[in-house]
């Protein structure tokens, strides 16, 4: 079966890493636009549809690497404080301390009245536009296995990861930019398999940006030649194009050779976009300061400007060079004030930005990280809360999600999530079918079966879709 | 569990690519909804198919359609919601394999659960009153599971499943194992072994051709009669200036220079081909070539995916003496059924030198992960040793059968049980250096980098160590595998660990054994050596093949069998089978030798085609599935950057040693020596599709993008190497008669060395228009950025 030229094949070969419309014009050149065929759908592999027009085209991904206290933000247990101090029952798995009621005030918010506490005030404006699901689970209690969980659906780094399924699947949205961005100060614990392509094609890993710094330059690799101009280069490439034409004509027809010349000018123009795209520094100053200064505060902004410029799959990750700043041991009180108190205005700025320039319908937002915290203390000088995976809280806004919607239960202390359970993989079948593909179909041949992110796993959350 | 109630309709694609009723019988009535959906919707989403072929609507034969889709959805709710629960939290001590049955009560077939125990029935269907397991499960009567509740969820999952009338396949479970009933009716190996990879390549006589010739060796003969089955003619020979350059990238991974370009050219002998090759195959620059195809099947890396804090413990700072062991032993021309018997088992050979025990680095280096030592995530490393022999040895998938047996092929769960019983057998060890260093040169420490300054402070980790190594520590080590407890393992139920079935002895793959024999279990120790030698013995059907049309891709760029880790019904079948198994007949009975085989390919009429065919054989034949042409090649990321140093004057030629970091644009020593790492793969080979380094790869995928071309146009790299070209050219030795400073001399030299040959008139004139200019720091400019774009050009990145 060793097929002809296929379409699959032209799409591998020809796509130079950005999707639809570079490939459009690449098969142009090529001579083959008939291969498109007249549906040139939204997806780039056929047949992973679900069958619902998607409203999500794009997904920021905001990451609170440590795994952010649920009982202190999203899920409210005044049981907790009612026996605050008390040793928990031994039914309740228990590494330790007391059970430990939240000093933070819970309120509803909005027409919905969603229940936030006061360390969201910023997301509490945003109720509306918000579903917290507040029974999610994962299979483990530690980062590792519980981050690759999280981005790969499989405990083992041998997965691709879900921004590498997304672009796979979908395509991108962009001529001249890469279609998955990671921002990341430094590296998360994992670090790089978190947006690995796995066993995809090396197109479909994510680019990963250091936001330790965010000048341009520094952002992108390669991006400028040190010393040559814009025109210089142009007149550079213009003689290499000559030549590789040449190379080309002496042969016969033979699209690999078509495409190197084609990404050879798409580099030529993203060097200009990305410069545009990625620079910060040309938002208003009222703008930047809405979000925040801090590192994440600023990631988010730069992730609004890239969902702009058509990246489909965008990770912000809420992390400190490796080290897990969620991860409240001890101190959990002070340090979740700080940490909310960060990423409640960038979450809530970039939700709030998306929704007033009409993008926030087309982009889904998902908030949360790769576990919860134990509604008990973790004993220390100033107690703390040890990782928590079978019960913990994200949300998602946009992207066709309903608005103003709490999702499932836990059991009254915040253990166990018990109502409308929602496992990471669930999470992930439903992000998928947001952006209009079946989970169950988005599927890639590679060691004599067929793989999927969900694995065999994975029902989508239908009660929360618009 | 029942193979006859269930009526699930196989997706369509499924049944099409079943290519003899062995499969069909066996799978169309399996029940077993999980494991079928990991396995199912083709969506030919391959790295290996390229074909696309969807066939709606296709063959539905075997699935009963009454009531089907009622049937299907209850019982996928079955077998999603109330299964998992029913092996998980009750089979321990409710099924016929608990140690103990408590209270008479067995949970593990539709019979036995609504029978029920002491109490009376477990299930009724469609009452959900009367059944007890409910009470049970609400920790209303019994508290069951008694260690902890079950979620209100499931609870009310159980609910549903019996108001729905508890849909049960599961027939009478009267084995211990549940798997071991799975799926009956069991394997008909005879019948089985009837596929084509399962039945052992024969030699072949010279079938008949009319242009009777053009062949140069036996191959082209079986080459030439499938082209002219199809009425395709071969292409025309290619010229020498191509073959040449083709030659050198194919054997060394470098480029000829002028000066040996100009020795096969001038050489009109016929046996010019044959000294050229000869030349190529004993130079030390081969294994460095060749060991890179092996180190991407072996998952060759430094350290581990999972970094916990800063701890190093489980990586492989010496991993690259295994990489050396292997381009010596290619260089050495190792047969190649020692070549696997040492990798496999070097510690279990008699009379070998501890040295040699490096090569086991095969296994040694596979990945340890996080939490390692947990039943559950041994489990998995089993799987990846298993998966490394299976896929890259035998081109199986076996891993396949670890939750189930496979779908596809004739492997059980059993043969999968009983190969990972071998790696559960084995440990992952650090070895204490011995006194003579295991990379074959003796106890010197090797001549220190002369551009590193040693550290004062830091010990030379090469100086030998006055106390003895410390193996804990794995700077002081080689990183290889010894004999572990040595223990057959149970069948892991569904591949969950905590459900275990039947005890499996370590054997090899049963369908790989003779007709009529039950495979025989290994008995000396791990049986590592056994396995070894099980696949490498002359009776096996699948290793010469697998190998010859691994090193067949590498030459042609395209492979006999496309999918050459999977020979499996679902991988493709040979373009040419019967070359393929003469190619392997003959490979065993010459001595399992990889530069024969090298040289009878580069050698061939078939291999010494231009790239250029008939426009007839383009038309017809646009895949050339059967070679009327040699296929364009792009290199790989190794041979590209190779040959930029290689052409640039840069490239250092020390043989082996520590590993270097290509990043670095002052590297120039050759890729194949670069770290490795599952953490973070080395950006650079990265983004030019080096592939991922967790899992055996069988073959590389191309992409092309403009995050490469990034590399090209702006990478501290490129712009170095740039300069490094002008200024090779400036210096260029003066040949005779012409002036060294004229362009277009200086351009023909360019040419030859970058291209292995000569300019055409008007490339000449298009460089001499953008070199020409008056200025002179603007004209050294110029150059620089001229040797850049004849660098990063198409012709530099493909051969022909």
């Amino acid at each position: 079966m060793q097929n002809d030229f296929s379409r699959r094949q032209m799409l591998e070969s020809a796509s130079a890493g950005f999707g639809m419309l570079g490939l459009a014009s690449a098969l142009q050149t090529a001579g083959a636009s008939n291969l498109l065929g007249a549906t040139a759908a939204s997806t780039r592999i056929e047949g992973i549809t679900n069958g619902i027009a998607p409203k999500a085209k794009r997904v920021i991904f905001l990451f609170m690497n440590g795994g952010p206290s649920h009982v202190d933000t999203f899920d409210n247990k005044p049981a907790l404080i009612k026996h605050n101090g008390e040793k928990p029952e031994k039914t309740h798995l228990n590494r330790g301390g007391n059970w430990m009621g939240s000093p933070f005030k819970f309120s509803k918010h909005g027409e919905s009245g969603v229940e936030m506490s006061e360390l969201l005030p910023n997301l509490a404006k945003c109720a509306d536009d918000m579903c917290v699901l507040r029974s999610m689970h994962t299979d483990v209690p530690n980062h590792e296995p519980g981050l690759l969980i999280m981005h790969s659906g499989h405990q083992q780094p041998t997965r691709p990861s879900l921004g590498s399924w997304v672009t796979y699947g979908l395509g991108s949205e962009n001529q001249n930019l890469p279609s998955f961005v990671s921002l990341c100060p430094g590296n998360p614990v994992v670090g790089p398999f978190l947006w690995s392509n796995g066993f995809l094609p090396g197109e479909f890993q994510g680019v990963k940006v250091n936001t330790k710094q965010l000048k341009v330059e520094q952002l992108i690799r390669n991006l400028k030649h040190p010393n040559m101009t814009r025109e210089q280069q142009r007149m550079q490439l213009d003689l290499l194009k000559k030549l590789n034409e040449k190379h080309l004509q002496l042969r016969q027809q033979d699209s690999q050779l078509e495409s190197q010349i084609r990404a050879m000018e798409l580099a030529f123009q993203m060097q200009k976009e990305a410069h545009v795209a990625f620079d910060v520094s040309r938002e208003p100053e009222k703008v930047r300061e809405m979000y925040g200064k801090s590192t994440f505060g600023q990631s988010c902004l730069l992730a609004r400007r890239l969902a702009e410029h058509g990246v489909r799959f965008t990770q912000v990750y809420y992390v400190d060079s490796g080290k897990q700043p969620w991860d409240t041991h001890s101190d959990n009180n002070a340090r979740q004030k700080t940490l909310c108190a960060d990423s409640d205005r960038a979450s809530a700025a970039l939700i709030t930005d998306l929704k007033r320039r009409g993008m926030l319908e087309e982009t889904l937002v998902i908030w949360g990280g790769e576990f919860g915290r134990t509604p008990y203390a973790q004993k220390n000088k100033k107690p703390g809360r040890d990782h928590h995976n079978t019960g913990f809280s994200m949300f998602m806004a946009g992207g066709g999600i309903k608005g103003g919607t709490m999702y499932g239960n836990t059991d009254e202390f915040g253990m166990h999530a018990v109502e409308n359970r929602v496992h990471v993989h669930d999470l992930h079948a439903t992000i998928l079918h947001l952006l209009g593909v079946d989970h169950t179909k988005l599927t890639y041949r590679y060691s004599g079966r067929d793989f999927r992110l969900t694995d065999v796993h994975g029902n989508v959350v239908k009660d929360i879709i618009s | 569990m029942g193979r006859s109630k269930p009526r699930l309709i196989l997706p369509p694609t499924q049944v099409v690519m079943l290519q003899s009723n062995f499969y069909f019988l066996r799978h169309a009535l399996f029940g077993c909804l999980a494991a079928l959906v990991c396995c199912n919707s083709l969506a030919f989403a391959d790295d290996d198919k390229k074909d696309a072929t969807q066939n709606e609507g296709a063959d539905k034969e075997g699935a009963d359609k009454e009531g089907a889709e009622i049937d299907a959805g209850k019982l996928e709710f079955f077998e999603k919601k109330i299964r998992p629960v029913l092996v998980e939290r009750c089979y321990k001590c409710h099924s016929a394999g608990s140690k103990k049955v408590e209270g008479g009560l067995l949970l593990d077939s539709r019979e036995a659960i609504r029978k029920g125990g002491e109490s009376g029935p477990a299930v009724v269907p469609h009452k959900p009153d009367e059944s007890l397991i409910l009470d049970a499960i609400r920790y209303e009567s019994f508290e069951m599971p008694p260690d902890a509740k079950l979620s209100k969820q499931i609870v009310a999952d159980f609910d549903v499943w019996i108001r729905q009338g508890a849909v049960d396949p599961r027939e009478n479970s009267s084995s211990s194992s549940e798997l071991a009933k799975e799926e009956d009716p069991s394997i008909d190996f005879v019948e089985a072994r009837k596929y084509w990879a399962f039945q052992r390549p024969q030699a072949h006589p010279v079938p008949k051709v009319v242009k009777a010739d053009w062949p140069l060796s036996k191959l082209d003969y079986f080459a030439l009669a499938a082209m002219e089955e199809q009425k395709l003619s071969p292409a025309a020979k290619v010229d020498k200036n191509t073959f040449v350059r083709r030659a050198f990238y194919d054997i060394i991974g470098l480029p000829p220079t002028p000066e040996e370009l100009q020795e096969f050219i001038n050489d009109d002998d016929e046996s010019a081909y044959e000294a050229l090759v000869d030349r190529l195959l004993n130079s030390p620059r081969f294994g460095e070539k060749w060991s890179r195809m092996w180190l991407d099947l072996a998952r060759y890396a430094e350290d581990q995916a999972h970094i916990v804090g800063n701890n190093k413990a489980l990586f492989f700072p010496n991993a690259y003496l295994y990489r050396d062991w292997l381009i010596r032993a290619m260089n050495d021309d190792l047969p190649y059924d020692e070549f696997i018997r040492r990798q496999l088992a070097a510690d279990m050979i008699e009379g070998i030198e501890p040295a040699e025990r490096v090569a086991l680095g095969f296994i040694g280096l596979g990945p340890k992960y996080y939490r390692r030592n947990d039943p559950e995530v041994m489990a998995d490393e089993w799987e990846d040793r298993v998966d490394t022999v299976s896929r890259g040895l035998l081109g199986l998938t076996v891993a396949c059968a670890r939750c189930h047996d496979h779908k596809f092929d004739p492997i059980e769960t059993e043969d999968y049980y009983a190969l990972a019983g071998v790696f559960a057998s084995t440990k992952m060890f650090n070895a204490p250096m011995t006194s003579k260093n295991p990379d074959g040169k003796g106890g010197d420490p090797k001549k220190p980098d002369p551009k590193k300054k040693p550290d004062p402070k830091k010990p030379d980790p090469k100086k030998p160590d006055p106390k003895k190594p410390d193996p804990k520590k794995p700077e002081q080590a080689m990183h290889i595998v010894k004999e572990g407890k040595v223990a057959n393992i149970k069948v892991h139920i569904r591949g969950n660990v905590k459900t275990q079935g039947a005890e499996v002895p370590r054997r090899f793959i049963q369908v790989l054994c003779e007709d009529g024999s039950e495979p025989k279990a290994f008995s000396k120790g791990s049986g590592r050596l056994e396995l070894a030698n099980a696949i490498v013995a002359r009776e096996n059907p699948l290793a010469a093949r697998v190998f010859v049309n691994r090193i067949w891709g590498q030459l042609f760029g395209k492979y006999l069998v496309a999918t050459p880790s999977n020979f499996g019904a679902l991988g493709e079948r040979p373009s040419h089978p019967e070359l393929l198994d003469d190619l392997a007949v003959r490979f065993m009975d010459e001595g399992w030798s990889l530069k024969k085989l090298i040289r009878e390919i580069v050698l061939s009429a078939t291999y010494r085609q231009s790239c250029n065919g008939s426009e007839a054989g383009l038309k017809q034949d646009p895949s050339n599935r059967y070679l009327s042409r040699m296929n364009r090649r792009r290199l790989s990321v190794e041979s590209w950057r190779d040959g930029v140093l290689s052409v640039t004057g840069q490239l250092a030629t020390e043989v082996g040693g520590k590993s270097i970091d290509v990043d670095d644009p002052k590297q120039t020593r050759r890729s194949v020596y670069s770290k490795v790492s599952r953490f973070e793969l080395n950006s650079m080979l990265a983004m030019f599709d080096f592939p991922d380094p967790n899992v055996h790869a069988a073959r590389r995928i191309e992409t092309t993008t403009a995050l490469q071309k990034l590399f090209n146009m702006n990478s501290p790299f490129m712009i170095a190497q740039s300069k490094q070209l002008a200024k090779r050219i400036e210096d260029r030795p003066n040949d005779a008669g012409s002036d060294k400073t004229e362009l277009s001399s200086q351009i023909r030299y360019a040419y030859e060395l970058l291209f292995a040959r000569l300019p055409a008139a008007d490339e000449i004139e298009l460089a001499t228009v953008y070199l020409d200019v008056e200025d002179v720091q603007q004209r050294k400019l110029r150059w620089e950025q001229y040797a850049q774009l004849l660098l990063i050009s198409n012709e530099m990145m493909y051969i022909d």
